[in-house]
């Protein structure tokens, strides 16, 4: 007969894996956070969006009976003129909800509980967010300077500088839509408001600080208008115009206009990127998992 | 460490309300304990600071003895969570999100592969590991969040209510599945509103309310400490007004109530020789009797009577 005793002893378990370091984990939060977008679909409606603009400015003004212009750097600045509302759309789809989210949908209850620092996460997701935004206007302006080349014989060098100034802009497009994800309760609200920041204030209080003769230089949509004055050689300048306006007051309206100083713009793009992604992360360190 | 689970004087407030009052828990090592109270009672709470998902008003809480407020990454390394009903990324796997969670405990790919397998066998969701989790169940949801829990093979895992808008087929399931946990050297803290449950899986409880620790202990001793059992008996044929009135001034007896005319529960309060002398007097009332039994929840007894204390 054989007996057979069976001891179940209890030991010092303990898991044997040790988190990896912080750089490690933005790296891993990074990867899946662009899964993510991969497989919501979000980057391949955002190609859709830049195919169609990218289609309507090359086809319609041969369909009007209009030529294409002559000059690489005129030719680029149609487009570089519609980078900046591919750039909100694109912190709008990218960052709008990159945090907030993670409490709505209430997966921070997964995440949150594992051995990652608040500020690696947001490092990662804002990585992600920025690289894939990048990649967006990579693929825009490649399509543009490619097509530049194509019908001008020339490559437009001013094109590729509005291609850093539009990365600088989106940089900080995404800093600010991280700073409303970090402190906005729903993902719904904090789209709409980093769509409508961009769109709508930030261009009311342009046009309200310039009609009042104010150069808005604080404001980062208006340093965002550099990524298509950039292609115009010479660069404007800022200037004093009178118009003629018989009936309204005599000698006429003094009407400036306005044009963001690259240097003070790029300066501007980075203040906005950097104090913003501060703020969201002070916000999203406090924010607790109460509901 | 002999308390790989330990609040200290943790205190929590919200706007105003307290919903924890200086709460001093410890759980043993090895040990399951199941953490009892009320709606409101700050289990939750107690358990969001314990995952970091909180931070304590004042006091400590602390995971194998790391302070979580001072070192959460630390802390969080050998710990498992399910967490009220957590979501899922619905573009992602089963495989993918425990592959995402794994990383971030600093698994590699082959023990990734490995214990992905594993667990998703214990859970029984093998068969669902490339589907897209937006598409599940909220028990297949639950399973899931118990497999990663346990993924990287943590000796302390924490669970909130996890059995809790289960179907019974789903409560059934995870309960058999905390049941193979006991078998191994987790140490385990879970809170459950379901008496039956923690009194079957747990080793050791602690009932709260208002944020108060009312009671801790084996749930041998708190069953032992219960001086009141409830009974059901079945009589053979009916019982009627007059003698159901007699049984209800036998000694201990409490709580009587009939259901149809062959059957009735009572609270006795006392030992076994009280129940053995209801017994008897039950039989020297003519009474044939088919069935007389504790139903087997003497926790809840315990419990409603603490719980009713402590308003």
């Amino acid at each position: 007969m054989i007996e057979i005793n069976e001891t179940i002893t209890k030991t010092d378990r303990k898991s044997p894996y040790v988190a990896p370091s912080d750089l490690s984990q933005i790296g891993i939060v990074m990867k899946y956070d662009i899964l993510k977008y991969l497989r919501s679909s979000r980057l391949i409606g955002f190609v859709a969006i830049e195919a169609l603009v990218l289609l309507l400015i090359t086809a319609i003004p041969p369909l009007l009976g209009n030529s294409y212009a002559d000059n690489a750097d005129e030719f680029i600045n149609t487009y570089a003129s519609f980078a900046g509302i591919l750039i909100i759309i694109g912190a709008t789809l990218f960052a709008g909800d990159a945090i907030v989210s993670e409490f709505q949908n209430r997966t921070g209850y997964l995440l949150f509980p594992k051995p990652v620092k608040r500020c690696t996460l947001l490092a990662g997701k804002f990585l992600a967010s920025t690289g894939a935004m990048f990649l967006m206007l990579f693929l825009y302006y490649g399509v543009a300077l490619g097509l530049g080349l194509l019908i001008t014989g020339r490559f437009s060098i001013l094109g590729v500088e509005s291609l850093l100034l539009a990365m600088m802009y989106a940089t900080a497009a995404i800093s600010v839509g991280f700073l409303i994800s970090s402190v906005m309760k729903g993902t719904t609200g904090a789209q709409i408001l980093t769509f409508a920041l961009f769109l709508f204030i930030f261009t009311i209080i342009t046009g309200v600080l310039t009609v009042s003769g104010m150069e808005p230089w604080f404001i980062v949509s208006y340093s965002g208008g550099t990524i298509s004055y950039i292609t115009q050689d010479p660069y404007p300048i800022s200037g004093t115009a009178i118009g003629g306006t018989e009936g309204f007051a005599p000698g006429g309206i003094e009407m400036t206009n306005y044009y963001p100083e690259i240097g003070v713009a790029i300066a501007v793009m980075l203040a906005y990127a950097v104090i913003s992604l501060v703020l969201a992360y002070y916000f999203f360190n406090r924010r607790q998992m109460s509901a | 460490m002999n308390e790989p689970i330990r609040t200290e004087n943790l205190t929590k407030n919200f706007n105003g309300f307290r919903a924890l009052d200086n709460l001093s828990i410890a759980v043993r090592k090895n040990s399951f304990m199941g953490f009892l109270g009320p709606n409101g009672a700050g289990k939750t709470t107690t358990i969001k600071i314990l995952t970091d998902l909180l931070s304590p008003s004042s006091g400590s809480a602390y995971i194998n003895g790391i302070d979580i407020s001072e070192d959460p990454k630390k802390a969080l390394t050998d710990l498992g969570t399910v967490v009220e009903t957590p979501e899922f990324y619905p573009y992602l796997t089963p495989k993918e999100t425990l592959a995402y969670l794994g990383e971030l405990h600093g698994m590699g790919d082959e023990d990734l592969r490995r214990r992905t397998k594993e667990v998703l066998e214990i859970v029984k969701m093998s068969e669902w590991a490339d589907k897209r989790v937006g598409k599940f169940s909220k028990g297949m949801k639950q399973r899931i969040a118990i497999a990663q829990a346990i993924l990287h093979e943590p000796s302390v895992i924490i669970l909130d209510e996890p059995t809790s808008g289960l179907d019974p087929r789903g409560m059934y399931e995870v309960r058999e599945i905390l049941t193979e946990l006991k078998k191994e050297d987790y140490t385990i803290l879970m809170s459950s509103h379901l008496l039956n449950e923690v009194q079957q899986v747990c080793d050791d409880v602690a009932l709260i309310n208002r944020g108060q620790l009312l009671k801790i202990g084996s749930v041998e001793e708190m069953i032992a400490s219960a001086n009141v059992r409830r009974l059901d008996v079945r009589t053979l044929t009916e019982t009627t007004e007059s003698q159901l009135k007699e049984i209800s001034q036998f000694k201990g007896v409490s709580d009587l109530e009939s259901f149809g005319s062959r059957d009735f529960s009572l609270s006795l309060e006392g030992a076994d020789e009280t129940q053995a002398d209801l017994l008897t007097g039950l039989q020297n009332m003519g009474l044939r009797l088919v069935h007389f039994k504790e139903n087997g929840v003497t926790l809840e007894n315990l419990y409603m009577s603490l719980i009713k204390d402590s308003r």
